[in-house]
């Protein structure tokens, strides 16, 4: 049973294949193609915010600077904009990588500030230098070439195909040398600094890999838009949403980003649709966000697998009081439980 | 006998308190050199200097007779040497496992995105945390250990990149004296097996009983240095301790 349960992913990508055949109007394809979307840039942006704690608030910058090369890379040079998606993702990781690095000087609260500002900068850039960028009206690339009916259908598979390749890459560094290294980071930096984690290559190589799916899901987003302009692209609106998106289903965890999309973008849409002549669905969603913060502060993954192994382990709970416990006892005295483990030992060695 | 870790006049001010006031001092390979003095004496900023988490104002420091003064702390731990701190700090959120697994002597570029274990390093690990008793518990988080066993932990952790000299920032504190024996003991047979320690502790009874030779540092300066029954007897150190 365990053994059939690890292969749910297949049925999943199953279902994910046939969907747009079963709902067939480009809504749906639309909802479908955001929703894998947002998936693939949370599980790319939890490479630094879950795995190494880097919560980074600027990350829209790597969109919107994958979507602009991309466009550019159209009109320019004719590039299509489905293969030039990944190779300018890999400039826009390099770029990531020297402003990481500078920026990585920080910690905490201003790590976040540094990345609003350079998402801030490069905003800017994109309103002024309208010799590339066109300016605040924004630039135009080709149409795709296929029937409109059919269009949206390949921007889903694609983005799927893409979905697929950062969890394979995200679950790869999770289970890699590079990726224990970076949870050291996150659990104490200068602890990994001192049993020899040089975390400033670390935090660097994992802002850049953290870039680059985001670019990706940037220039993907450019052609499926066909308009770009600043206030879109370089929006921190999106970079918020993969940080709820992360948090909803789990922070740090290999697919709580991926389920947290596939909650979140469906009921925004869904209130959107609702309420959106209103306004009111700003209200709703922050509402919502609130009461999930309050409830599942882990996340929806964590929260689950807490409340499995409390089920299978009645006295877990109490590991934890009693730790606390014995750091109050005075250094003096007599513990009340001595853990019969290294009473075993000491017999051991001093016989 | 050849000296391991010395310092050249070091010196650290912290505003107007030379917290670190012109030491230099010698670990000779092979022993276990205790450094004790009051409070406030400028014990673990001298650790905290030599193992690069501050950068001295004046004076170097030498491991194996070269010059590691301003060496990132992440470079020290290939070099031989590793610490473990007052308060203990592990990766609270990784088992005890993965604990062991971070610290080791040798990670390259490959090595970076090669498995996060290897067999040899595993069977290492288990091996120690056996020595230690706690080869039961590797799965479990590390937060989830009792005070001892997190303090055994990071013992044992600092052990996977086989160092040449470990220093220890107060090894035996807040631990019970069955606890405190069985560390005594530990350390006394990885001494044996080539490691050198350089111990921070308050307890004297350990200190005088576990150390060869015990360096005295007041305010900031070396002002006594001995083996322990001659630092006991010695009226400067007495005067430090007791004194105005």
């Amino acid at each position: 049973m365990r053994r059939l349960i690890r292969w749910w992913p297949l049925p999943a990508l199953i279902l994910l294949l046939i969907f747009p055949w079963v709902y067939r109007q480009p809504y749906y394809h639309v909802l479908g193609f955001n929703v894998l979307l947002f998936a693939t840039m949370a599980v790319s942006w939890n490479i630094m915010g879950g795995y190494t704690g880097y919560k980074s608030l600027g990350h829209s910058a790597f969109f919107g600077l994958g979507a602009y090369l991309v466009a550019i890379a159209a009109n320019e040079l004719g590039w299509n904009p489905l293969w030039s998606a990944p190779i300018m993702a890999l400039v826009v990781t390099v770029v990531a990588m020297v402003l990481g690095w500078i920026m990585l000087r920080t910690t905490g609260s201003a790590f976040v500030i540094a990345t609003i500002a350079m998402l801030l900068i490069f905003r800017l850039l994109a309103n002024n230098l309208r010799g590339i960028t066109k300016g605040a009206p924004g630039l135009s690339q080709p149409l795709p070439p296929w029937t409109p009916e059919f269009s949206r259908m390949p921007f889903f598979y694609y983005m799927l195909f893409w979905l697929i390749i950062a969890l394979l890459v995200s679950a790869y560094i999770r289970r890699s040398r590079f990726g224990l290294g970076l949870l050291a980071i996150r659990d104490d930096e200068g602890k990994a600094e001192m049993v020899g984690v040089n975390t400033t290559l670390y935090k660097v190589l994992a802002f850049g890999a953290s870039a680059y799916f985001v670019a990706v899901g940037g220039g993907i987003w450019s052609y499926h838009a066909t308009h770009i302009s600043p206030i879109f692209a370089f929006d921190i609106i999106v970079g918020v949403e993969m940080i709820l998106v992360t948090m909803l289903g789990g922070l740090g965890t290999l697919w709580g980003p991926v389920l947290g999309a596939f909650i979140y973008i469906p009921a925004a849409d869904f209130i959107l649709f609702q309420f959106g002549s209103s306004t009111a669905h700003l209200i709703i969603l922050g509402g919502l966000m609130i009461l999930i913060l309050l409830f599942l502060p882990q996340g929806i993954l964590p929260t689950i697998s807490e409340w499995l192994e409390k089920r299978r382990t009645p006295r877990a709970a109490h590991t934890g009081a009693r730790s606390m416990a014995e750091m109050q006892t005075p250094s003096g005295g007599p513990e009340p439980d001595t853990p019969d483990t290294y009473v075993s030992a000491v017999k051991q060695e001093t016989s | 006998m050849t000296t391991l870790l010395n310092t050249t006049n070091l010196a650290r001010r912290f505003g107007g308190i030379m917290a670190v006031d012109n030491c230099s001092l010698a670990v000779e390979q092979g022993t276990i050199t205790g450094l004790i003095g009051p409070n406030g004496s400028g014990k673990t900023t001298l650790f905290n200097l030599i193992t690069s988490v501050y950068k001295p104002d004046a004076g170097d420091i030498y491991l194996q007779g070269k010059r590691i003064t301003g060496q990132p702390s992440s470079q020290l731990c290939h070099r031989g040497l590793s610490r473990t701190f007052q308060i203990t700090r592990l990766f609270w959120d990784l088992s005890v496992l993965e604990n062991m697994i971070v610290p080791v002597r040798h990670v390259g570029i490959r090595s970076l995105f090669g498995p996060g274990m290897h067999r040899h390093e595993e069977e290492r690990a288990l091996h120690l945390l056996e020595r230690v008793g706690l080869e039961h518990m590797k799965d479990q988080l590390a937060r989830k250990l009792s005070f001892g066993q997190q303090k055994l932990l990071e013992f044992a952790a600092v052990l996977m990149s086989d160092p040449d000299i470990v220093l220890l920032d107060e090894p035996a504190g807040g631990v019970n004296p069955s606890m405190i024996r069985f560390i005594m003991n530990l350390i006394r047979s990885l001494n044996k097996e080539g490691v050198t320690f350089f111990v921070v502790e308050h307890n004297m009874s350990v200190v005088m009983e576990l150390c060869d030779h015990i360096i005295v540092l007041d305010q900031g300066k070396k002002i006594a240095e001995g083996p322990p029954n001659i630092i006991q007897s010695d009226p400067v150190v007495l005067d430090a301790y007791l004194g105005d």
